[in-house]
C-alpha cells in the first residue's frame, strides 16, 4: 500500500514536474512549500532557495500577488489573474495565475496550489495580435482617414473644382462685371460728356440763334427806321406825321430790345469785353444826359446833376458801357416818374495812388418798388409788378443788363426804394488813374460850317441800307459811291479819290476789318474810315481801332451824328493829307463818270454800251456849244433847251446829281431870265464836267472795245 | 406785215442818247417792233408804217431852232389819224406842260426819269385795255 501510495505519489510528481507551467504550493502564511522544475527555471532559483521563501517576492508586483493568493484562500480558487514573474537576472515572464486551496481529510485548509501559466508566448502573440490588430486598426484607421482624407480631398478637390469653377465663373463674371462696369463707366462718362457737349452746344446754339436772329431782325429794322426818318423830313400831313412818328418810336423800342437781348446773350457767354480807354468822365456823362433833356422836358420833370469836382478829369475805363448802365437807369427813372425830379449824382468814394472808386446814383421820385420785389428786379424779364409792364411797357431786361455790366467790371449795385416815394439805384465802379490825354471823341462840330464836295464811299452789302445811305448822303449834299463789299471798295479806292469811307463790318467776300487793314497796310492810305456797326455792344470796338478805323457809328444811323463825324474827320484829315490834295488838283484824275447805271440797263452788253457811249460823245459837244452859244447870245431859250437835253445824260453816265442840280439852276435862271453873275460860272462847271465825261467815256469806249474784240 | 402780232412803237426824241436807252429797254423787256426818229418831221413821214403807239418827246427843237416841236408833231399825228395814241415824254415836270399835252389829245404824259420806262409800259397797257373796251363797245353798239 505504501508503495502504491508511493508509486502513485511518484507518478503524480512526474506529471507535476513535466508541466511547463510553474506549479507551486504555498502554506497559509504564503511561504513556498513545494514547486516544480518550471518555477525554478523561470525564477532562476534552485528548489532549496525557493522553499520556505515568500511566494510574492518573485513577482514584479508582490502586493498584487499576495492579494491574489489571499483571494484564493478566501474564495477557494481564482483563475487567470495576470502577474509577472521575475527571473533573478531580471527576465520577466508573464503568467496567468490560477490557484485553488487544498485541504486535508478533515477539510482543513493546508495551503494553495498555484499554477502560473507562462503566457509569455501567448502574451507575445496576443501582444503581436494586438499589435497586428492595432496595426490593422491603425491601418484601417489610417486607410479610413486616408480614405476620408481622400474623400475630403476629393470633396475639397470637388469643392475646389467647384470653387475654382465658381471662382472662374465669378472671375469671369467679375471680369465681365468689371468690363461692364468699365463700359458702363465709359458709357456714363461718354453720356456725361455727350450731355455736357450737347448742353454746351445747346447754349452755344441758343446764343448763336439769338445773335443771328437779332442780327437778322436788326437789319430790316434799321432800314425801316432809317426810311421812316427820311419820310419824316418830307412834306406830310399832320396825320401822316403822327403815324410815322408812331412807326419810328416802335422801331426804336424794338431795336433797343434786340440790342438788350444780344447784350445778355453776350454776357451769358462771357464774351462781353470791356475797353480800357482814357476818357473825360464829366464831359462824357453830360453828353449822354443831354439825350434825355427833351424826354425829361416833355414829362415836365427836373433833371438834377451832382458831380463831384474832385474826381480826376481823365480816367481809364469803358465809357460806352458806363453810358449803357446810366442810360438804362435814367431811362427807367424817366419812365416810372410822372412828376418831380431825377437826380444823377457822381461821387468820389475813395482814391489811392492807382485808382479811384466812384459811386454813381440815379434817384427818382417815381412809383417806387415794393420791398418784396427788391430782390428780384435785377433778374431777367422782371419788373416790380406784373402790372408794371402793361402800364409802362418795357421787357424788364434793362436792370438785368445793368447788373451784369456792373458786376462784370467788379462793381456793386444797390437799390433803395419806397413805394410811392421813389427809388435810388446806386453802383460803384473802379477806374484807373492816368496821365494820358482822353481821346477827343464827342467833339461837337459846328454844323453851320459847310464843307462842300465831300465824296463818300459807302461799303455796304444790303441793298436797303445802300439806298438809305444814298438818301441820307444825298440829303447832306455829299457825293457818294456804293461798294457791295470790301473788295469792291478797295477797287474803287484805287481808281477814285474819296474823302471818307463808311465801312459796314459784316460784308460778304471781304468784311470791313479786312478791307480796312488792306487800305491801311497795302494801299498805305490814311483816308478816314468810319465803321458802320449793327450795334456798339456786340462789336469789338478795340478791334475796329486796331485795324485802323477812325471812328464808328451804330445803326440805325443818326443823321446828325453821322454828319458831325464825317465833317470832323474830313476837316481833320484834309490839311494833313497833302498827298490827297495834290491829287485833287489834278482834276482829270478823279473820275466823274460811272458805268454802273449803263451796265445795268444794257445788262453789260458791250455793243449796246459802246453804242450809248458813242451817242453821248456825238451829241454832247453839240449841246455844250449850244449852251455856250445861248449864254453868249443871251438866247435864254436856247440855253434852256441845251441844258435841258443835257440833264438825262448825267444820270445815264453816272455823273453826280450835283451837276444835274447845277443844270436845273441854269434852267431856272434861263426861264426867269433874271440877270445873274452866277450863270457863267455854272455854265462853265457844266462845260467842264461834260468835257471831262467825254474824255473818260472815250477811254471807256476803247477799253470796252479792246476787251471785247 | 410780217410782225403783225407785235406792237409797233415809234420813239421820237432828238436826244439820241435817251432815244437809244429807251429803245434798248423796250427791246429788252418785251417783244416790240420799234422805230426811232430823231425829229418830228421824220416821224410824220413814216406814219404810213402804221404805228400802234407813238412816244413823243416834248422838246424836239432843242438844237435845231427850225425843227418842229413836240406839240406841233402831236397835232400833225392826230390830224393824220386820230386813233393813233401818243404818249408825251419830257424831262419837264411842269403841270402846264402836261395839261397842254393832254389838251392836244395826248394819251398820257410821262416825265423822263429812272422810272420812265415802267410808266411808259403801263401807259401802253392801258392803251390796249382801252382799245379792247372800245372794240367791245363797238361790237355791242352794232348789235343794238
Amino acid at each position: 500500500m505504501s508503495f502504491i501510495r508511493r508509486h502513485e505519489s511518484q507518478y503524480a510528481r512526474s506529471l507535476i514536474e513535466a508541466s511547463l507551467d510553474p506549479l507551486v504550493t504555498i502554506n497559509t502564511k504564503g511561504k513556498i512549500t513545494d514547486m516544480n522544475e518550471a518555477l525554478a527555471n523561470i525564477t532562476g532559483m534552485t528548489r532549496e532557495q525557493l522553499t520556505g521563501t515568500d511566494f510574492f517576492d518573485y513577482f514584479t508586483e508582490p502586493q498584487k500577488a499576495r492579494e491574489v493568493y489571499q483571494k484564493v484562500f478566501a474564495n477557494g480558487s481564482d483563475s487567470d489573474s495576470p502577474l509577472t514573474l521575475r527571473h533573478k537576472e531580471g527576465k520577466l515572464t508573464d503568467v496567468l495565475f490560477n490557484g485553488s486551496v487544498y485541504k486535508d481529510n478533515q477539510g482543513n485548509v493546508l495551503g494553495v496550489v498555484i499554477v502560473a501559466r507562462d503566457v509569455t508566448d501567448q502574451k507575445r502573440i496576443a501582444t503581436e495580435l494586438n499589435e497586428a490588430k492595432n496595426a490593422a486598426e491603425s491601418a484601417t484607421k489610417v486607410a479610413e482617414s486616408a480614405k476620408k482624407k481622400a474623400e475630403d480631398a476629393a470633396k475639397i478637390a470637388e469643392d475646389a473644382t467647384k470653387t475654382a469653377e465658381e471662382a472662374t465663373k465669378t472671375a469671369e463674371d467679375a471680369t465681365k462685371t468689371a468690363e461692364d462696369a468699365t463700359k458702363i463707366a465709359e458709357d456714363a462718362t461718354k453720356t456725361a460728356e455727350d450731355a455736357t457737349r450737347i448742353a454746351e452746344e445747346a447754349v452755344k446754339s441758343k446764343q448763336q440763334f439769338l445773335s443771328n436772329m437779332s442780327h437778322e431782325i436788326r437789319t430790316p429794322m434799321n432800314a425801316i427806321i432809317g426810311f421812316t426818318k427820311v419820310l419824316l423830313k418830307t412834306d406830310l400831313s399832320a396825320k401822316q406825321k403822327e403815324y410815322l412818328t408812331a412807326i419810328k418810336m416802335s422801331g426804336d423800342a424794338l431795336i433797343v430790345l434786340i440790342n438788350d437781348i444780344l447784350d445778355l446773350a453776350k454776357v451769358d457767354a462771357g464774351k462781353m469785353s470791356f475797353e480800357q480807354t482814357p476818357f473825360k468822365m464829366a464831359l462824357s456823362l453830360s453828353a449822354m444826359l443831354h439825350l434825355f433833356e427833351t424826354k425829361i422836358l416833355e414829362k415836365n420833370l427836373k433833371l438834377v446833376r451832382e458831380y463831384d469836382k474832385t474826381i480826376p478829369q481823365v480816367l481809364v475805363g469803358d465809357p460806352v458801357r458806363l453810358h449803357q448802365i446810366i442810360l438804362n437807369l435814367v431811362s427807367n427813372a424817366v419812365k416810372f416818374t410822372t412828376n418831380g425830379k431825377i437826380t444823377v449824382s457822381v461821387k468820389l468814394k475813395s482814391e489811392d495812388e492807382e485808382k479811384v472808386t466812384i459811386e454813381f446814383s440815379v434817384t427818382d421820385t417815381g412809383i417806387g418798388i415794393p420791398e418784396n420785389r427788391l430782390g428780384t428786379i435785377f433778374e431777367n424779364f422782371q419788373q416790380a409788378t406784373s402790372g408794371t409792364s402793361r402800364l409802362y411797357g418795357g421787357t424788364g431786361l434793362g436792370l438785368a443788363i445793368v447788373k451784369q455790366l456792373v458786376e462784370a467790371q467788379n462793381g456793386t449795385i444797390h437799390v433803395d426804394s419806397k413805394v410811392g416815394e421813389g427809388s435810388t439805384f446806386s453802383f460803384t465802379l473802379d477806374f484807373q488813374k492816368t496821365n494820358a490825354e482822353a481821346a477827343s471823341d464827342l467833339v461837337i462840330v459846328d454844323t453851320d460850317v459847310e464843307i462842300k464836295n465831300i465824296k463818300v464811299l459807302v461799303a455796304e452789302d444790303i441793298a436797303l441800307n445802300q439806298l438809305l445811305m444814298k438818301t441820307i448822303l444825298d440829303d447832306f449834299g455829299f457825293e457818294r459811291d456804293i461798294a457791295d463789299n470790301g473788295k469792291i471798295a478797295i477797287e474803287k479806292l484805287q481808281t477814285t479819290v474819296y474823302d471818307i469811307v463808311l465801312m459796314d463790318l459784316q460784308m460778304p467776300e471781304m468784311n470791313g476789318f479786312e478791307a480796312t487793314s488792306y487800305i491801311r497796310n497795302t494801299l498805305n492810305s490814311n483816308i478816314p474810315i468810319i465803321a458802320l456797326t449793327a450795334d456798339v455792344t456786340t462789336v469789338d470796338l478795340a478791334k475796329c481801332r486796331a485795324v485802323g478805323m477812325n471812328d464808328y457809328i451804330a445803326k440805325p444811323v443818326d443823321e446828325r451824328v453821322l454828319y458831325n463825324k464825317i465833317i470832323s474827320l474830313v476837316k481833320k484829315t484834309v490839311p494833313t493829307n497833302d498827298n490827297k490834295d495834290s491829287i485833287k488838283t489834278h482834276g482829270e484824275r478823279i473820275k466823274c463818270t460811272d458805268m454802273d447805271y449803263l451796265a445795268r440797263r444794257t445788262k453789260s452788253n458791250p455793243t449796246l454800251m459802246m453804242e450809248m457811249i458813242s451817242l453821248y460823245l456825238e451829241q454832247t459837244p453839240q449841246l455844250i456849244s449850244a449852251m455856250k452859244q445861248g449864254l453868249h447870245d443871251k438866247d435864254w431859250n436856247c440855253l434852256y433847251l441845251a441844258v435841258h437835253k443835257m440833264i438825262p445824260s448825267f444820270a445815264i453816265m453816272g455823273i453826280s446829281t450835283d451837276f444835274e442840280n447845277i443844270a436845273k439852276k441854269v434852267q431856272e435862271f434861263a426861264t426867269t431870265q433874271k440877270q445873274s453873275e452866277e450863270i457863267p460860272e455854272l455854265v462853265m462847271q457844266l462845260e467842264h464836267i461834260c468835257e471831262q465825261a467825254c474824255e473818260e467815256l472815250e477811254e471807256e469806249y476803247n477799253a470796252i472795245k479792246n476787251t471785247n474784240l | 406785215m410780217i410782225n403783225k402780232n407785235k406792237i409797233k412803237i415809234f420813239l421820237v426824241d432828238d436826244d439820241a442818247l435817251y432815244l437809244k436807252l429807251l429803245e434798248i429797254e423796250f427791246l429788252e423787256h418785251a417783244d416790240f417792233d420799234i422805230e426811232t426818229f430823231s425829229t418830228g418831221e421824220l416821224c410824220l413821214e413814216n406814219l404810213s408804217h402804221e404805228p400802234d403807239v407813238v412816244i413823243l418827246d416834248y422838246v424836239l427843237d432843242g438844237l435845231d431852232k427850225n425843227a418842229m416841236n413836240g406839240i406841233e408833231t402831236l397835232d400833225k399825228i392826230k390830224a393824220y389819224n386820230n386813233d393813233i395814241p401818243v404818249i408825251m415824254l419830257s424831262s419837264q415836270d411842269k403841270i402846264d406842260v402836261a395839261v397842254s399835252c393832254m389838251h392836244h389829245k395826248a394819251f398820257d404824259y410821262v416825265v423822263k426819269s429812272e422810272t420812265a420806262f415802267i410808266r411808259l409800259r403801263k401807259a401802253i397797257n392801258s392803251i390796249y385795255s382801252y382799245k379792247k373796251l372800245e372794240k367791245q363797245l363797238n361790237w355791242y353798239m352794232e348789235r343794238m
